[in-house]
């Protein structure tokens, strides 16, 4: 297992087992596609089940679900948060409404105030997200203030960034990554 | 129509009878809850759920009276060993740049303490064990409740989130491991409403100023300690003796370091009063007992070490039927850690008789977890814990005080090595060294096995740590005589200690 030290001082790294990665994977899949149906999609339960259920290996590590890009969800928003560059996630609702069931494709900067890593990655994510011009949206999670969110996404080192799309997550990283990578992982998020 | 009504009654009957025994025959929603997340609770259930039990545990914090909480971990990692360590370092570092310029190093001017910049990387620290905690519960497939946890009865368990709202687990065995709290003095008109304790201290954002420390406990003392050491004006008031069962001679030397490190001490006096001034200060009015008269001074903060109460007021205790002392308030335990209800379990600070320490507090716990498997039947074992006080002058000690030596084998049957050393690193620094001290008390005959062993030194904890290994072995004087010394360490003095108290010799000693 990768053992990332992400901070000088003493902070714990513990990285889970990919398995348990896909396992939450499939639990927030059905959870999400409940979640869906709640909201009244115009577009009918079995295409959406059909379509996520295409799979592609991405990665050794993790299976990604994903949607197929033709795909559009009809529904309108609300809000105009899909124009929001990033924001700081207030509770499980403001998640949901905002990170699981947004149009875009949504980058996750879960970091704690006291991981000296998070404040080089977070600012450089921001960059990187800035670039894409409203393609992507970043969601700020404070591991603190959202401890069980942040567990129930299966985080424990951190900086972790989880990227969702239609609530799904297609794909994460742990630890600093420089400009270029970013802008490749955020480019790959989007692409497809 | 009556059989059938007979019949009915008969199953109403049968099924309350069975609903009875099921519950009896124990489909728990746990094998084990333990109510506490502290060192001994989290060490407990992590251990049992990898022994492959069902444990959930229960972790709350309830706010000091100043309003002061934390995250997971307990007293240790939040108020406790961990800050204290962190700001006696940042202390420690203030001497040290004075001393650097005797070893060359060009510093421009005055160097100062900023409290924010310390108090925001030591909070931010604990932040992060919070979390890993968090982590390895979920990691060691612990459940973890937030909740102020309460006895119902011998398998249950009432749990009260902060929201109030309740929730009940049931377990086949329940652990308590809620530790203790700093107590208020009670009969001290403006104590709570004014000063805080060691609750508050670490988390304090602005710098606690100008502050008077009551108690003579080694909190009292640690406290004032590294205050002193950031450049703060401490005092520190004493009722009558300082480190009331450490070894007395040891304590002396402490408080003698701390007065010549600039920390005041209020020998033999006790405050009466704390009142709050309109420029916001404190006004403390005190007695000092040797001259009976009366006196004030104005503080910026009253910090009250004067104990600490086991937390078991809100656990039900009493309803049923778990004895507790009466004076202290602590559970009285068997060796085993059980209480006097079968099932109910406690250890760490809660504990009647235990040391209040971290490692035996998680080292108890383990081992509990392992018996309550059935896996084995290893009880603690509370003697030789080596712990040292973090003063500005450390000091480390394993096994009997001189004084519980004598009691125990009488003065003519124990032998008194020791030494007043100087550790080379005060030579250049010119740094007063006359309270560095080392004392070996031995058995009088036979292989002259080491009693206890006491020295004040720079990084006492480390050096000490090392030497209970072989206090723990049966050590005895001549196998310190046989070992040889690391040249040039201050920890070498131990292993070369010869002179006798009995001799009347002059204890000092020089290096090379």
């Amino acid at each position: 297992m990768l053992h990332v030290a992400l901070n000088s001082s003493l902070t714990f790294c513990f990285l889970m087992s990919s398995l348990q990665m896909a396992h939450r994977l499939l639990i927030r899949r059905i959870w999400t596609l409940s979640t869906k149906d709640i909201r009244c999609l115009p577009t009918s339960t079995a295409t959406i089940a059909s379509s996520s259920f295409s799979t592609s290996l991405q990665s050794a590590q993790s299976r990604v679900f994903f949607l197929s890009p033709s795909r559009s969800l009809p529904r309108s928003l609300p809000h105009t948060f899909s124009r929001t560059v990033s924001f700081n996630v207030q509770d499980h609702e403001d998640f949901t409404e905002r990170v699981i069931n947004n149009e875009l494709p949504v980058l996750i900067d879960f970091h704690a105030q006291w991981c000296g890593p998070c404040k080089i990655l977070g600012p450089r994510l921001e960059k990187a997200v800035a670039k894409q011009k409203g393609r992507v949206a970043m969601a700020k999670v404070d591991i603190d203030d959202h401890t069980d969110l942040a567990i129930e996404y299966g985080v424990s080192a951190v900086p972790t960034v989880i990227a969702m799309r239609g609530g799904d997550v297609v794909d994460h990283f742990v630890g600093i990554k420089d400009d270029d990578e970013l802008d490749s992982f955020v480019s790959k998020v989007i692409g497809q | 129509m009556a059989a059938l009504c007979r019949g009915r009654h008969r199953w109403k009957r049968i099924h309350s009878l069975f609903v009875l025994t099921r519950n009896l025959s124990g489909k728990y929603d746990y094998d084990l809850v333990v109510i506490g997340g502290g060192s001994g609770g989290l060490a407990c259930s992590k251990e049992a759920a990898q022994l492959g039990q069902k444990v959930a545990v229960l972790d709350y914090v309830e706010p000091s009276v100043k309003g002061t909480k934390w995250g997971l971990g307990g007293t240790c990692v939040n108020v406790g060993c961990i800050p204290k360590k962190l700001m006696h370092q940042a202390a420690l570092l203030g001497t040290a740049v004075k001393d650097a310029k005797k070893f060359g190093w060009q510093i421009p001017g005055p160097v100062c303490h900023d409290w924010a910049t310390m108090a925001d990387a030591v909070q931010n620290h604990v932040r992060s064990l919070n979390w890993g905690h968090r982590v390895q519960l979920q990691d060691k497939k612990v459940k973890y409740l937030n909740v102020k946890g309460s006895l119902v009865d011998e398998h249950t368990v009432k749990g009260l989130t902060k929201a109030g709202k309740e929730m009940v687990v049931t377990a086949k065995n329940i652990v308590i491991a809620t530790g203790g709290r700093p107590k208020y003095p009670t009969n001290i008109p403006g104590a709570m409403e004014h000063g805080i304790t060691s609750d508050d201290i670490f988390w304090l954002k602005k710098s606690p100023g100008k502050t008077l420390v009551v108690g003579a406990s080694y909190v009292a003392l640690e406290c004032a300690g590294f205050l002193t050491g950031i450049g703060l004006d401490t005092t520190v008031m004493v009722r009558s003796i300082a480190l009331r069962g450490f070894d007395q001679q040891m304590a002396g030397l402490v408080t003698d370091y701390m007065e010549t490190y600039g920390t005041k001490i209020a020998w033999k006096c006790f405050p009466k009063r704390v009142d709050k001034l309109s420029s916001g200060a404190l006004q403390v009015t005190w007695i000092d007992t040797q001259t009976g008269s009366e006196y004030k001074d104005t503080y910026d903060t009253v910090l009250w070490a004067v104990g600490r109460a086991p937390e078991t007021k809100a656990l039900g205790l009493d309803k049923l039927g778990v004895q507790v002392n009466k004076e202290t308030g602590k559970i009285v335990l068997g060796a085993d850690e059980s209480t006097s209800m079968p099932n109910i379990y406690a250890f760490g600070d809660i504990g009647e008789g235990r040391p209040e320490l971290t490692p035996t507090a998680i080292k108890a716990g383990k081992l509990l977890a392992h018996r309550l498997v059935g896996q084995s039947t290893e009880i603690m074992n509370y003697d030789n814990v080596p712990t040292t006080v973090f003063t500005p002058l450390e000091y480390g000690c394993v096994g009997l005080s001189e004084e519980e030596a004598e009691k125990r084998h009488g003065k003519d049957g124990i032998e008194v090595y020791h030494a007043f050393y100087k550790p080379l690193e005060f030579t250049v620094s010119e740094r007063n060294s006359s309270q560095c001290y080392i004392k070996v008390v031995c058995e009088r005959d036979g292989g002259q096995k080491i009693l206890g062993l006491h020295l004040t030194g720079p990084n006492a904890g480390e050096v000490t740590q090392g030497f209970a290994l072989g206090f723990q072995c049966g050590a005895t004087y001549s196998h310190l005589l046989q070992t040889v010394g690391i040249h040039p360490t201050c920890a070498e003095e131990v292993v070369k200690v010869h002179i006798t108290k009995r001799s009347g010799l002059d204890a000092t000693v020089t290096g090379c």
